[in-house]
C-alpha cells in the first residue's frame, strides 16, 4: 500500500486540571490545591489515506475532538509522532507549521463562533489568502473570492456581509469556503452539522461531498451522528474514552460491527427503515477520564466483560474482514449469549 | 372526549411595528394515554406551542386567539393562581437540558419535595417516601442515596431521570418534553426514550413529544404532528407519515435523512432553509421552497384534507385527491 497522507502513531495527550481554593480563615485560611488529570487520549494510532473520508464517531467526551486538534497542531500530544506525508508534524514552531496549515484546514462545529463578526465575508475570506499568497496582487485575489463564493453556493453580495446576515447553514458554507481558500489537501471537520437542521445538513453534506470529487480532498470529520457516518464514511475509526475501539471500512462497520460498543451504538440510533430493532441497553455511563483506565476502559458497561477484560488493556487487532478490533472478547471468540 | 384539545392557537410577540406571529392557528387533539410527536426544525414554533400549552410564554409572547381545553376546562382564561393546579400538577414538563433545569444548589430531594409540598399538603417525610418512591420508578440506582445528592453529582442521563421522576410525582394526565434527549449521547438516549414510553404505558400518561428527529419519533409516538413556519401541515399515525409522507415539507424532510440516500450519493436536499418569524411568506409558507409550489400556494394558505394517510395542508395533495375523486366517479358511470 501506498503512503498515507496522515499518521497518527500510539499518541498521548492528558489535560491537567487543577482546582485550588483557600479554606476561610476561621479554618485556618490555608491553600489546598488539588492536581490530577484528563487523560484525553490513551495511545491513539490512526491512518488516513489519501483522498478517503475517515470518520470518527463517539459519544461526549471520547477524545474526538482532542484528536481533530492535535492533529491540526493546536495542541501538542504528550506522547507519539503525528506524520504527514512522511513527515513528523507533532513538534513544529508557528513558522514551520505554516507549510502545513496550507495543506490543512479546518472546519469547526459552530458556524456561530467560528466566523469573526466583526468582518465581512471578504475580509475573513481575504486573511488566509493573503497570508499564503503573498504575491497575488488585488485583482487576483478579488477574483478567488468571488470563485470561491461561487463555488459554496454563495452569491457574488455575500462578500460585502457581516457572519450574522447569514443563517447557520449559510454560515458553515462560508466556513467551509474559508477552509477551502488555501487550496488544502485535508480538511478536518469537527461536527460541521452539530448545529444545523436537517434539511440545511444535507445541502452542506452535499456540498462537502462535491468538493471531495472536485478537489480530491481527504476528510477527517468528526461526528457523533451514525446516521451521517453510514452515509459519507470511507472508512470509520470509533472511539471510546480516550481509545480507538474499531476501525473498519464503512461496510464492514456497518454489516458486521465487532466491538460490543460498536455493536450497542449501532443499535441505538433511531432508524426509520427498520422499526423493529430493539436497541441494547448498556448498563451505566461513560466513567470520568480522570483515571488511567487499568484494562479495557469499555469493561464496567460491557456485557461481555471478564476478569481479563479488567487487567489488561486490549490493543487494535487485524480480523479476517481486514477491520481492527480492541477487544478480549472478540480474540477469544466469546459472544452475546 | 379527548383529554387535551387545542383549537385555533394563534401567539405572537408584540412588537413596536407591528406583532410577530409564531402560531397561525393551531388546532389537534390529545386522547388520554396517546404518545404525540411534534415535529419541524428550529424555528418552526413547536417549542412556543409547548410553552402556549402550559401558559410559560415570556413576556413579548402572548395568547392572540384560540382556546386549549384541558378535559373541557379553558386554560387559557385562567389566572395565575388557577394555573397552580393545573402546571405541574395535571401538565407536566420536561426540558431540554437537565443542566439548566436543576436547581444546581438545591439537593435533588429538597427540589422533589419543594415540588409536591407545593401542591399538596403532605408531610415531610411522606413526601420524601414518595420522592424516593418515584426515584425507583425511573430507574435510578440506590434512590435512598440519590435523594440526598447535588446535580452536579450526577451525570447527564441521569438528571434527565430525576426530571422525569419530577415530573411524575404528581400523577399527571400530561406530559410535554421538549426535545428531552438532545443534550444526550446516543446510548442514554435510547434508555431515556424507553423510559419515558415505559411511564406513559404504565400509568396511562399522555405525552407530548416535541423534537426535531424523525427517528426519536419513530421510537416513541403513535401520531405525529408536523409543524413548518407556524403552522401544522400534516397530522397522522406516525408510522403511515414515515412511510408514506404527503406533504412536500414531510418528504422534503425524511427524503433529507442521510439513510434516505445510498451511501456516497448526494442526499436529496431541500434547497433554502426555514423562514425567520418577520418574513414567513403570505400563502402557503413552505412554497418559496417547495418544488410543486403553484400560484395558489402562493396567494391562500391551503387548508386540511384528508388523504388517506394523515390530514395535510396543501393544495398539491388537495388536487390530486379531487383528480382520484373524479376518476373514481367516472368508473362508477361505466
Amino acid at each position: 500500500m501506498s503512503e498515507p497522507l496522515v499518521r497518527i502513531l500510539q499518541v498521548e495527550k492528558s489535560f491537567r486540571t487543577r482546582s485550588e481554593w483557600r479554606w476561610p480563615r476561621m479554618f485556618g485560611g490555608k491553600k489546598t490545591s488539588l492536581a490530577s488529570h484528563v487523560y484525553a487520549i490513551n495511545n491513539v494510532s490512526l491512518e488516513i489515506e489519501r483522498g478517503e473520508t475517515l470518520c470518527v464517531v463517539g459519544e461526549t467526551g471520547c477524545g474526538k475532538s482532542t484528536l481533530a486538534r492535535l492533529l491540526m497542531g493546536l495542541a501538542q500530544p504528550d506522547a507519539g509522532v503525528i506524520e504527514y506525508q512522511g513527515q513528523r508534524i507533532d513538534q513544529l514552531n508557528d513558522k514551520q507549521r505554516m507549510r502545513y496549515r496550507k495543506k490543512m484546514q479546518m472546519v469547526f462545529q459552530n458556524p456561530y463562533a467560528s466566523l469573526n463578526p466583526r468582518m465581512t465575508v471578504y475580509q475573513i475570506l481575504r486573511e488566509a489568502i493573503v497570508l499564503h499568497h503573498r504575491d497575488w496582487d488585488r485583482h487576483q485575489v478579488d477574483l478567488f473570492i468571488a470563485e470561491l463564493l461561487q463555488s459554496v453556493g454563495l452569491s457574488k453580495d455575500a462578500e460585502d456581509r457581516y457572519p450574522h446576515e447569514f443563517s447557520g447553514g449559510q454560515r458553515q458554507r462560508i466556513s467551509l469556503a474559508r477552509a477551502l481558500s488555501v487550496e488544502p489537501e485535508l480538511i478536518v471537520a469537527d461536527e460541521p452539522l452539530a448545529a444545523l437542521d436537517v434539511s440545511v445538513q444535507a445541502q452542506v453534506l452535499n456540498l462537502m461531498m462535491d468538493k471531495q470529487q472536485e478537489l480530491g480532498l481527504t476528510y477527517l470529520f468528526i461526528t457523533h451522528d451514525l446516521a451521517v457516518v453510514e452515509h459519507f464514511a470511507t472508512r470509520v475509526a470509533v472511539m471510546y474514552l480516550g481509545r480507538v475501539c474499531e476501525v473498519a471500512i464503512r461496510e464492514t462497520l456497518f454489516k458486521a460491527p465487532k466491538h460490543p460498543y460498536t455493536q450497542a451504538l449501532l443499535s441505538s440510533i433511531p432508524r426509520l427503515d427498520n422499526l423493529t430493532l430493539e436497541p441494547i441497553h448498556l448498563s451505566g455511563e461513560v466513567p470520568t477520564p480522570l483515571e488511567k483506565p487499568v484494562g479495557c476502559s469499555f469493561c464496567g458497561r460491557c456485557p461481555l466483560a471478564n476478569q481479563r477484560c479488567y487487567e489488561q488493556i486490549p490493543m487494535l487487532e487485524l480480523q479476517a474482514d481486514g477491520s481492527q478490533v480492541a477487544c478480549h472478547a472478540v480474540a477469544e471468540g466469546r459472544s452475546w449469549k | 372526549m379527548s383529554l387535551l384539545s387545542v383549537n385555533g392557537l394563534s401567539v405572537k410577540f408584540k412588537r413596536r411595528n407591528g406583532d410577530l406571529t409564531a402560531l397561525h392557528e393551531v388546532s389537534f387533539s390529545l386522547d388520554r394515554g396517546e404518545r404525540l410527536a411534534i415535529v419541524g426544525e428550529s424555528g418552526a414554533g413547536k417549542s412556543i406551542l409547548g410553552y402556549a400549552l402550559v401558559n410559560l410564554l415570556s413576556k413579548p409572547g402572548y395568547i392572540a386567539a384560540g382556546s386549549v381545553q384541558l378535559a373541557g376546562q379553558e386554560l387559557t382564561q385562567l389566572n395565575a393562581k388557577q394555573w397552580q393546579g393545573v402546571r405541574g400538577k395535571r401538565i407536566a414538563m420536561i426540558f431540554q437540558d437537565p443542566m439548566i433545569t436543576l436547581n444546581p444548589v438545591l439537593s435533588i430531594g429538597d427540589q422533589m419535595v419543594e415540588a409536591i409540598r407545593s401542591h399538596t399538603r403532605i408531610a415531610y417525610k411522606d413526601a420524601r417516601k414518595l420522592a424516593i418512591e418515584k426515584l425507583a420508578h425511573v430507574r435510578i440506582a440506590a434512590p435512598v442515596q440519590r435523594f440526598d445528592q447535588y446535580p452536579h453529582e450526577l451525570s447527564g442521563g441521569m438528571r434527565q431521570r430525576v426530571i422525569i421522576a419530577i415530573a411524575l410525582l404528581l400523577n399527571p394526565e400530561i406530559i410535554i418534553a421538549d426535545e428531552p434527549t438532545t443534550a444526550l449521547d446516543v446510548t442514554i438516549q435510547a434508555e431515556i426514550l424507553q423510559l419515558l414510553k415505559q411511564i406513559c404505558l404504565d400509568n396511562g400518561v399522555a405525552l407530548i413529544l416535541i423534537t426535531h428527529d424523525f427517528g426519536v419519533v419513530s421510537r416513541i409516538a403513535e401520531r405525529t404532528l408536523v409543524m413548518y413556519a407556524g403552522r401544522i401541515v400534516e397530522q397522522g399515525p406516525t408510522l403511515e407519515i414515515i412511510n408514506d409522507p404527503q406533504h412536500p415539507y414531510t418528504q422534503g424532510l425524511l427524503n433529507a435523512l442521510p439513510q434516505m440516500a445510498l451511501p456516497g450519493q448526494r442526499l436529496n436536499q431541500i434547497q433554502g432553509s426555514m423562514p425567520p418569524l418577520s418574513e414567513h411568506p403570505g400563502g402557503c409558507a413552505f412554497h418559496p421552497r417547495c418544488p410543486y409550489a403553484q400560484d395558489k400556494c402562493r396567494e391562500k394558505v391551503p387548508g386540511f384534507v384528508y388523504s388517506g394517510v394523515s390530514t395535510v395542508a396543501c393544495y398539491v395533495v388537495e388536487d390530486m385527491l379531487a383528480e382520484f375523486a373524479q376518476y373514481d366517479e367516472e368508473d362508477l358511470d361505466v
